[in-house]
């Protein structure tokens, strides 16, 4: 009597738990996902090609835009990969400083994180709770730069300027605060049966899939994988840091939630060792005012919020902009992991691997 | 003990409670401070009450002028060059009894703005900064063409900005 087909519906490019612009588009049979095409490109801006056209120190501004919720990450990455290039050293208190600024932006997109994805669920309240230690971290943000997204926090050679008075203490502040606010989240979610019901088993990709696929970031970590680029190919001020690499074996959407929730930990207890060792003297190294390059190549990966974000210079002979510039962005590759979670899977579980992947769309078409 | 577990939710109680402590601290401390304080209160009545920002934050290109009211600007065009969205056009001039180049144009295209102070940064003679101005919509496209003279919003002065509030009337 009734005709059984497969329906093909949109999820997106307007849909509150795409983060974004991006749209899925998902093959049904009746509940059941069959196939799953993410279509990317609405944000697209040419950042690339942008960044061939400006000189060095002017590419940086653009990094911002790219994974708008950790800019200091970007900004880390571009002006590592040109230091990079030419042969700069960094003095050690900018590096100290950087590495510090990197992992408050790498608690703060992780909060950011938590709260969408745990408001794509359903999970209403943790939201407003992690928006609240992510103000505080903007203020910092803002107190030290000037802006609280749009970041352009670092310099080729060092920093503009050292840390603004008062910086230390705030900072202090935040780190006496930020562990019983984590229990906070974890009193809210971990142990919550809803919580658990919609992430336990949802959305699994193997490890092997991982890295096939090019995964990285908590993604891959919580599929038991302890690859962190601080680690393999510590820059800034990592290597003189001590902290570890937290794994889960499961590779499910509860595994990364606590992965992540580890990491941010791991970030207060840099951040601690950051605050204690900052060592004295100059912030930014001589450099000259204009730098021209000769013919060479370089790629710079770091640790982002996200996964393995690498910058890729090509230098010309003479010349003060790049000649190719590209960069991975991690949440590009791991949206290839999408289509593999879901397919054979419910639709509501689509929106649990959108958010567990941490995808930025800005990112992802730059 | 499953069904226990089923029966008696701990672990949502557990959340209760957490979010019962912090309707408790709100109850009886809403709308007594209106004070910027990051561990007790979080929601600020912007128009209202002004935002504090930081020192360094990076609002709208403003010119300076020194203290015989000359414009500070020489033309060294650091500013045009550094600009990585292109929003800056001088034009170079004379004044009578004045040793350095003047400018005679200062164009400011705002809408491109991306408020980064790399102009500030390269700018050698502190003839510019950005002021602490935020509040930048405005009506009309032409609006945010700003120059040294001009009808609506120059240089030198901070942008107009527009009423916020109905209540005062």
């Amino acid at each position: 009597m009734f005709k059984s087909e497969e329906l093909e519906i949109n999820l997106g490019p307007q849909h509150p738990s795409t983060h974004g612009v991006l749209r899925v588009k998902l093959r049904l049979d009746g509940e059941t996902v069959v196939s799953c095409t993410p279509v990317i490109g609405y944000l697209h801006r040419g950042l690339e090609k942008i960044c061939e056209n400006k000189t060095y120190f002017q590419g940086q501004v653009w990094t911002d835009r790219m994974d708008y919720v950790a800019a200091i990450s970007n900004n880390l990455g571009w002006v590592e990969g040109v230091e990079k290039l030419f042969g700069i050293e960094t003095p050690r208190r900018a590096r100290y400083i950087r590495t510090m600024l990197t992992e408050m932006n790498r608690i703060a997109s992780h909060l950011l994180w938590l709260a969408t994805h745990a408001l794509d669920i359903g999970a209403m309240t943790v939201f407003l709770y992690a928006f609240r230690e992510r103000e505080f971290l903007l203020d910092l943000f803002e107190a030290f730069c000037g802006a609280r997204l749009t970041t352009t926090a670092f310099r080729i050679g060092g920093l503009r300027e050292d840390l603004p008075p008062g910086f230390v203490k705030q900072a202090r502040a935040f780190q006496a605060i930020f562990p019983e606010r984590l229990e906070e989240y974890e009193t809210l979610l971990s142990e919550n049966r809803i919580w658990k019901k919609r992430t336990v088993g949802v959305a699994r990709i193997t490890a092997e899939d991982c890295i096939a696929l090019g995964v990285t970031g908590p993604v891959l970590r919580a599929a038991g994988v302890p690859y962190d680029i601080r680690k393999a190919f510590p820059s800034a001020a990592y290597a003189e840091m001590d902290f570890e690499i937290p794994t889960r074996p499961e590779a499910d959407t509860y595994a990364r939630y606590l992965v992540r929730l580890a990491e941010m930990r791991q970030s207060h207890r840099i951040i601690q060792q950051c605050l204690d060792g900052l060592p004295e003297g100059p912030v930014m190294a001589k450099i000259p005012k204009i730098l021209k390059s000769e013919v060479n190549e370089v790629y710079h990966a770091i640790e982002a919020p996200k996964g393995e974000l690498g910058y890729y210079f090509v230098g010309e002979k003479g010349g003060v902009n790049p000649y190719r510039m590209h960069v991975r962005a991690p949440s590009f590759v791991n949206l290839q992991a999408l289509p593999k979670m879901i397919e054979g899977r419910l639709l509501a579980d689509v929106i649990a691997a959108i958010g567990t992947l941490d995808v930025v769309l800005g990112e992802i078409d730059r | 003990m499953r069904l226990l577990k089923t029966l008696i939710p701990g672990d949502i109680a557990a959340g209760l409670m957490l979010t019962g402590k912090y309707f408790g601290k709100v109850f009886f401390s809403a709308n007594r401070k209106k004070v910027r304080a990051h561990l007790k209160h979080f929601t600020q009545e912007y128009p209202e009450i002004p935002v504090r920002l930081a020192p360094r934050f990076r609002g709208r290109l403003t010119l300076l002028k020194d203290e015989q009211g000359e414009i500070k600007c020489v033309c060294c065009l650091a500013c045009e060059k550094i600009c990585p969205t292109q929003v800056i056009t001088i034009e170079k001039g004379k004044m009578e009894g004045r040793k350095m180049p003047y400018p005679v144009r200062y164009d400011f295209e705002m809408e491109r703005c991306i408020f980064c102070e790399f102009c500030v940064e390269s700018c050698g003679f502190d003839s510019i900064i950005l002021n602490h101005q935020f509040e930048l919509a405005a009506y009309n496209r032409e609006d945010f063409s700003l120059g040294m003279e001009g009808l609506g919003q120059n240089m030198f002065a901070p942008s107009p900005v527009g009423k916020y509030s109905v209540a005062e009337d």
